[in-house]
Order: C-alpha cells, then sequence, then structure tokens
C-alpha cells in the first residue's frame, strides 16, 4: 500500500506527500481541481482506533437534527481560510465564504450499541465553496483504512450491522455519484437558476453545545465559531430556536419527545430528510406539491388530505398523503418506512428503515385531530 | 490532470474516457475523436462513432460500465457520449447534470443496453437536468423507477429508443418509461415505450412537446400528456396496454394544461389488465382507449380506434377523480405557464380559478371499429359503464357532462354545452351524454345515449381562443 502512495505522489505533483502524514499545524489545502487523494487536502487524520484528529484550522460540529442515511455514524467539520467568516442566516444554511470546505465523514460500526468500536470508515464528502458555487466531492476510503482517493462515479456498497435495538440490518449503502450529489443539495435561487447549496449548517441546527476538549470544553457550537472570528452577525443564541435533538429519541425512545414538542421535532425531522426537494425551491420534489419544509405552513401543501401528484406505486394503495390522525392511511408514512424500491423516501440514502424516524412521523400523523379526507 | 488519475486507476476503473488523454494513450484507451480519427474502424461502433461528431466526443467500448459512469461524473458541456454495442450494466443509475448540450448517442435499439436490472439503489434509469438533452438509439432495461427521466430541462430529444422491463404486466416493474417533466421544446420520436408499471412515455408539467410516431405497448397507460401546454402527439401506435392515450391536468398542480392535439394515431387492442402497483393510474380499467380529464382545448382527431373494450373516448371533469372542487383551486398567483383567455372557471378565492372541468374539446374525424363491447367490471368507471349499457357495446364517446346547466336524458337539443364540448364527423363514432354527476349517486338513471350526428350544438369547431395551436419546437438536436 505504501508503494502504491509513493508511486502516486511521484506521479501527481499537485498533491501534497502523503509520505509526510498528516501534520495537524500545516495549512490545509484546497487547489481549483479536486485532489485525488483525500489526505492531500491535510484536512483530518483517521484511524479506526484512534477515531479523528482535525487540523487545527479545521472545526468539528455537530447537528441537531441529522440527515438519515442507512445509520451510517456520521462526523462533520467545517474549514474557513484564514482571515474569512460565515455570515449568520437566519434561515438558510449560513453563508460561506469562497475557499470553505465541509467535511462529512460516513462510517459505520459494527455494532450502532458500541458506536466506537469495530469503525470503518466508508466515505468522506466534501462540499468546497468555489468562486462558482459548490462543488460535491465524494472520496471511498481504501479497505485498510489508509486513504480516500476521488470516486466521481460512485459505488453501491453491502454493510451488514447490528442496530441500536440489537437486530442485524443489511444496508445497500449508496456512495452517491458526484452528479447524484444534486438530487439533494441542488435549489433555485431566487432567480430560478439551480444552485447547489449545503443542507445541514443551518443555525437553528448548529444551536447546540459541543465538546471541543481541551482548553475550550463543552461551548456552543454558534458561539464558539464566532469566537474563533469565523462567524460574523451572530444574534444571542438563545433568539435562536434549536432544531429538535434527535439524539434524545435515539437513546431515550420517543418516549423523550414531550407532547408539545411533537410536532416541531416531526417538523425538524421532515425539514432535514425531506425538504432538501421538498420544499418550493425544490428543482424535483415540486412535482408532488408536498411542501415538508419548515417555513410551510399551508395544509394542503403539508399534505393534509392530499392526493399525491404522480407517486404511483409509491402510494402503497393509499390516497392521500397525510390522513390526519391515521398514519396507517398515510402515505408520507408508508414511503418513510417501506423498502419497497420505487416506493420508498427519501429517493437516495436510504435503503432501509429508520425505525424512530418513523415511530416520530407516525406519533405526529396520529396525534392530529382525525380528518376524514373522503 | 485527470487523465493522470485515470490512468492510474486503471485496475478499478478498466479503461480511461477522459477526453484530453495524450496521444500515446489514446490509441489504446479511445478511440479517436474529434480530430484524432485515424483509427481502424471499430466493428462496436458501426452506427455511430466520434468520426461523425465534430464537437467534443467521447466514445466507450459496449459493457465498460465503469468507463461509462466515469465520463458522466466529468462531463464538460456540449459532450456527446458515444456507446458501443454491448451491454451496460449498472448498479446505480446513470446521472446527468451541469453539462447542457450532452448527447447519449448508442448504436441501435437493439444493439446498445443499459441494463440496470443489477441495481439496488432507488434510481432512474438516465436521470438528467439539463438543455439541449439528446438520447438516441438504445434501449433502456430494467430501471428501479423510471427509465429515461428528464427534468427542468429545455431542448430535449428522445430519438430511437426504447425502455423496457423483462417481465411483461409485472407491478415491480419501474413507473415511467420515456419521462420529460417540467421541459420545454421536448421531441419524442420513432421510440419504443414498453411494460411500464405506470405510464410508458409520460410527459409531464412541461411545455412545446412534439410525440410522434413512436410505439407504445404493455404499459398500464400508454401515453399520457400531463399538465402539458402545447403538445402535439401524432403517428403514434398504442397497443395493448391497459389504457391507450390519455391527457389530464392533476389537482394543485400550477401549469394549466392545454392546447393538447392527439391526432392520426392508432390506438388499439388496450385491453391489458391493469398491473399497477397503486395511484391514481390504478383507477383504469382495462380497453380504455382515450380519456381527457381535466383538460381544455384539445383536439381528438384522425385517429383509429379499435377494440378497446371497456370504450374509446372518455371525457370527465376532474371531479370524477377527486370531488373536492377546491383541491382544483389555484390562485393566479401561483400559477406557472399561460392561462389567460382559457375561459377559466373562477375559484372561491379572490383572484383564483379552478381547473377541474374538461373544455373545449373536439372529438372529430376519428374511426371507431369494435370498441366497448366487454368493460373492465374490476374498475367503478368499468363496472358503472357495464351497469348503464347491459349487453350493448359502450358509445365511442362518452362525456360526463359534470358542470353543464342542462341535462336531458331524452332530448340532446335540451342539453347544454357550456364546457365547449364538439363531436362530428367520427366513423361509426356514436356519442353518449352519460350524466356522469347523477350516476356516481344513483348508478343506473337514465341518461342520453347513441346520439347520433349531426349533434346540434355538440357538432361545433369552435374553441374558446381559436382553434388548438400547432406547435413549433425552439431548438431539434
Amino acid at each position: 500500500m505504501k508503494g502504491r502512495f509513493a508511486l502516486l505522489a511521484l506521479a501527481l505533483s499537485a498533491c501534497a506527500d502523503p509520505e509526510g502524514g498528516f501534520d495537524a499545524s500545516k495549512p490545509v489545502v484546497v487547489d481549483e481541481a479536486p485532489a485525488e487523494l483525500l489526505s492531500s487536502y491535510n484536512l483530518f487524520a483517521w484511524s479506526p482506533e484512534a477515531g479523528f484528529e482535525f487540523n487545527d484550522r479545521v472545526v468539528p460540529y455537530d447537528l441537531n437534527m441529522p440527515l438519515f442515511s442507512d445509520y451510517a455514524l456520521k462526523q462533520r467539520a467545517v474549514y474557513l481560510p484564514e482571515g474569512t467568516a460565515a455570515t449568520f442566516e437566519p434561515e438558510k444554511a449560513l453563508e460561506f465564504p469562497v475557499g470553505t470546505v465541509l467535511v462529512k465523514n460516513f462510517y459505520f460500526a459494527a455494532d450502532l450499541r458500541a458506536p466506537e468500536a469495530n469503525r470503518k470508515l466508508i466515505e468522506t464528502r466534501l462540499l468546497i465553496r468555489r468562486d462558482k458555487g459548490w462543488d460535491a466531492l465524494p472520496y471511498v476510503w481504501d479497505e485498510d483504512q489508509q486513504d480516500a482517493r476521488l470516486a466521481p462515479s460512485g459505488e453501491v456498497r453491502p454493510i451488514s450491522f447490528t442496530d441500536r435495538e440489537g437486530l442485524p440490518r443489511v444496508a445497500s449503502y449508496l456512495v452517491p455519484q458526484r452528479n447524484q450529489c444534486q438530487g439533494c443539495h441542488a435549489i433555485k435561487d431566487d432567480d430560478g437558476k439551480v444552485v447547489m447549496t449545503p443542507i445541514g449548517p443551518k443555525a437553528r441546527n448548529l444551536n447546540r453545545d459541543h465538546d471541543y476538549g481541551g482548553a475550550t470544553g463543552k461551548v456552543n457550537q454558534l458561539e464558539h465559531l464566532a469566537s474563533l472570528g469565523k462567524l460574523d452577525g451572530l444574534p444571542p443564541v438563545e433568539s435562536i430556536v434549536p432544531s429538535y435533538d434527535f439524539s434524545l429519541i435515539e437513546e431515550h425512545g420517543l418516549e423523550a419527545v414531550p407532547a408539545e414538542k411533537l410536532e416541531a421535532a416531526a417538523r425538524d425531522y421532515l425539514d432535514v430528510n425531506c425538504a432538501h426537494c421538498h420544499n418550493p425551491r425544490g428543482v424535483q420534489g415540486i412535482t408532488s406539491q408536498l411542501f415538508l419544509d419548515k417555513a410551510t405552513q399551508d395544509t394542503f401543501h403539508l399534505g393534509y388530505c392530499k392526493r399525491p401528484g404522480s407517486a404511483g406505486a409509491g402510494t402503497g394503495g393509499l390516497r392521500y398523503d397525510i390522513v390526519p390522525g391515521d398514519p396507517d392511511a398515510s402515505i408520507l408514512v408508508y414511503r418513510a418506512e417501506t423498502e419497497e424500491v420505487g416506493a420508498m423516501m427519501p429517493l437516495l440514502g436510504r435503503s432501509v428503515t429508520h425505525t424512530s424516524g418513523v415511530a416520530l412521523l407516525r406519533a405526529w400523523v396520529g396525534a392530529m385531530p382525525p380528518v376524514d379526507c373522503n | 490532470m485527470l487523465h493522470t488519475v485515470g490512468m492510474l486507476n486503471h485496475n478499478r476503473r478498466q479503461k480511461s474516457s477522459f477526453k484530453i488523454a495524450p496521444a500515446l494513450w489514446a490509441a489504446s484507451l479511445l478511440a479517436g475523436c474529434g480530430g484524432e480519427s485515424t483509427t481502424p474502424p471499430d466493428p462496436g461502433f458501426a452506427n455511430h462513432s466520434c468520426n461523425e461528431i465534430e464537437t467534443e466526443c467521447v466514445q466507450i467500448a459496449g459493457g465498460d460500465t465503469q468507463a461509462l459512469l466515469d465520463a458522466t461524473n466529468a462531463l464538460e458541456p456540449g459532450t456527446t457520449l458515444i456507446l458501443g454495442a454491448g451491454t451496460f450494466a449498472l448498479e446505480n443509475g446513470i446521472t446527468i447534470r451541469n453539462a447542457d448540450g450532452t448527447h447519449l448517442i448508442g448504436q441501435g435499439i437493439d444493439q446498445t443496453t443499459l441494463d440496470f436490472g443489477p441495481a439496488t439503489a432507488q434510481v432512474n434509469g438516465v436521470d438528467v437536468i439539463g438543455d439541449d438533452f439528446l438520447i438516441q438509439d438504445l434501449t433502456v432495461l430494467d430501471s428501479p423507477k423510471d427509465g429515461v427521466r428528464v427534468e427542468a430541462s429545455k431542448g430535449v430529444v428522445f430519438r430511437r429508443i426504447r425502455t423496457t422491463w423483462t417481465n411483461a404486466a409485472d407491478k415491480t416493474n419501474g413507473a415511467y418509461g420515456i419521462y420529460p417533466v417540467k421541459s420545454s421544446d421536448v421531441l419524442v420520436e420513432d421510440s419504443r415505450a414498453e411494460n411500464a408499471s405506470d405510464a410508458g412515455l409520460y410527459v409531464g408539467q412541461s411545455r412545446n412537446v412534439i410525440v410522434r410516431n413512436n410505439v407504445i405497448t404493455g404499459n398500464v397507460a400508454g401515453l399520457e400528456i400531463e399538465n402539458t401546454q402545447y403538445a402535439d402527439v401524432y403517428g403514434n401506435l398504442a397497443e395493448n396496454n391497459t389504457a391507450g392515450i390519455v391527457v389530464f391536468d392533476l389537482p394543485g398542480n400550477p401549469i394549466i394544461g392545454h392546447d393538447v392535439r392527439l391526432r392520426d394515431n392508432t390506438i388499439r387492442n388496450n385491453n391489458l389488465a391493469n398491473f399497477s402497483p397503486g395511484g391514481t393510474v390504478s383507477m383504469i380499467p382495462a380497453g380504455t382507449g382515450t380519456f381527457a380529464m381535466a383538460s381544455r382545448r384539445v383536439e381528438i382527431t384522425g385517429n383509429v380506434y379499435e377494440n378497446n373494450q371497456t370504450g374509446d373516448i372518455a371525457l370527465i371533469s376532474g371531479l370524477v377523480v377527486d370531488s373536492d372542487p377546491s383541491v382544483w383551486e389555484l390562485t393566479e398567483a401561483e400559477i406557472v405557464g399561460d392561462w389567460q383567455g382559457l375561459g377559466l372557471m373562477p375559484g372561491a378565492a379572490p383572484s383564483s380559478i379552478m381547473n377541474f372541468r374538461t373544455e373545449n374539446v373536439v372529438v372529430a374525424g376519428n374511426s371507431h371499429t369494435n370498441s366497448g363491447t366487454h368493460p373492465d367490471t374490476s374498475r367503478d368507471l368499468g363496472l358503472l359503464l357495464a351497469i348503464l349499457y347491459g349487453s350493448h357495446p359502450i358509445d365511442a364517446v362518452i362525456y360526463d357532462a359534470i358542470g353543464e346547466s342542462s341535462i336531458d336524458a331524452t332530448d340532446i337539443a335540451k342539453n347544454s354545452n357550456d364546457n365547449h364540448i364538439c363531436i362530428g364527423g367520427n366513423s361509426d363514432g356514436s356519442f353518449a351524454i352519460l350524466d356522469l354527476g347523477t350516476q356516481m349517486g344513483a348508478p343506473g338513471s337514465p341518461f342520453l345515449k347513441n346520439a347520433t350526428a349531426p349533434l346540434a350544438h355538440f357538432s361545433c369547431t369552435e374553441l374558446t381562443g381559436g382553434p388548438v395551436a400547432a406547435v413549433s419546437l425552439a431548438s431539434a438536436n
């Protein structure tokens, strides 16, 4: 393996020398052309035993409400070039400067009840902010976990693991093609032009504590970024309603959600897992006229007693997107739950049922005052 | 620099398709393209090769799936990909983005096959967003979802392609075969759409569309025109589907479909048992030739209808599918595309309209043979027709008359024609006014059947807004 890296290093003059290894104190390297090897960026080091070690200029973060991706464990981080800062946005993702790299690692543990043991990093996705907009780059990790290489054509990989309930699961895990990144990250801007956008790093989703270790310790992520000079315009974080912390449901079950928070938790789940397509500025999702973004309030577009657009097999024989009070009659619940190809939602990134996520949606629809849509 | 990477990844990627390869590699890795045309003729590229393409072009050997995916994920705008003869086995879809002017050309419908049978991810076969896209001379087989979906694109050509699934009448087949949606200036010609569990050839929410000389068989719905403006559908054969060729608007969609011509098509033997796994299409009785639902400014002319056992042509209100008028209401502000001058019914809210009516329809000059003899009683509408007609054949053209101010079961002259339904000159084409609004509550109520031409005020040709417009495409690849 080392020999192969040496050969590559010789051939790829534009890349950093991986023989030199990761050095957290050296700069992050972001060239205009995508690097073939992930190590070339000098963003972080990884080993299954020790986990992630980040460059001093890279800030790790978590999200309150993460996107479900077949139970993949995720580790996120952001790099902003020296002397630059992101700008606060109240609704959308933070506005990041040119040169920003958003890092998202997808890894699995053999048993999700012990997520630190027997870990394997599958892929690292980079979103790089260029002059012209965001560039999405998928990197797939080698079998021996030494480095990841650019994989624009993606991969489908069967992955077996034990879920949090102790049940054996097998996912057909999809490393998306470069072009498939747009399936979730494309949105229409104010002029109707299709542009790429990050999904996760919205202020409400970042508004939580993170343990940075060392002298910093556990502090609010947004305030931490601001204190580093990496976030401008941040209002008092108390004024930003955080997205529901899904880890509470994962750890304590649905009972952890108080009745008065059920609606908000479900809407946050839909906002993150569905609204990248199902929003009025979506490219593909608008065909359905089902809008699940947090801002949508009218019940027709939220799916109440709404017939589907052209769902075809996706209806499961049901008639309405949501039948208030009746989750079993609601297409939205069916499509979020089923593992039928051609019916399940989201379109990409899920091959197995997200048990706790579906339980949340069921509870939400079940708690609505019943309506006879017929 | 990318070509270096491709070379070093030779083992994994099998074959590089990056077009900026140094001449040394070009001979072994690439067939010469765009100026490097010294390579001898390759039998895998007998019908099309980069030699005939003057712009950027990459040849991909038949079956080299990795090279195909590498190429589609590194596309520069304006590139032609020529696929060699053979079968590409695909575990994932082919996705094309950020590359206007992409052309994907095989060696022929029976020569080059994109086989998505191995795909486990729920993807469309070929999934495109990009202007001036062309797909030609190949077959798309066994897609998990749609065969070829082209979305939000301007200038789209489907030519001599086939979308199909191995198993006939299998509800696990993908939904749509050829599927342009939210696109404009679309041409679908000389293609075959087979075995889709929803619609073989589905044009959705598009504008300026020509669909001609295609063969559409073995699908639930053969050819569908949905929420589409300015579509000309001619010279097609729709045979052995559950329903042949249909036109409709969906409730809540902000595009008001109008100006659709179905002319000179052959629509016969569409008696395939409905095998859709669900959705609105599952309501369609087998043996349906054509229906227009929630549609306006539609011409159905010069078509040959034969042996569609439930019936040839039905003109029905959107309220038959969804009886709640409010779901058909749109505010003027949310409507996309033109709609003024269509005489649309005002909605309940200020500055809003309803689009459930089927109105301003011409049905003329069609021929009808041996249809309506065995309605499909497994579906509500077929059952109703069986009740109404007993052992008599169902009339060739049936009109639900929903929304008419006056309906009389004995005297056609006493019927209003508020919806401007024009029927006439159809060979062996009898006409019935079903009064479906009454029938749905009281099946078997009297209705006006087997009216023969001339049909007084139904023999009109004048539509609100003048004749249905001809269609011309802004660009044709």
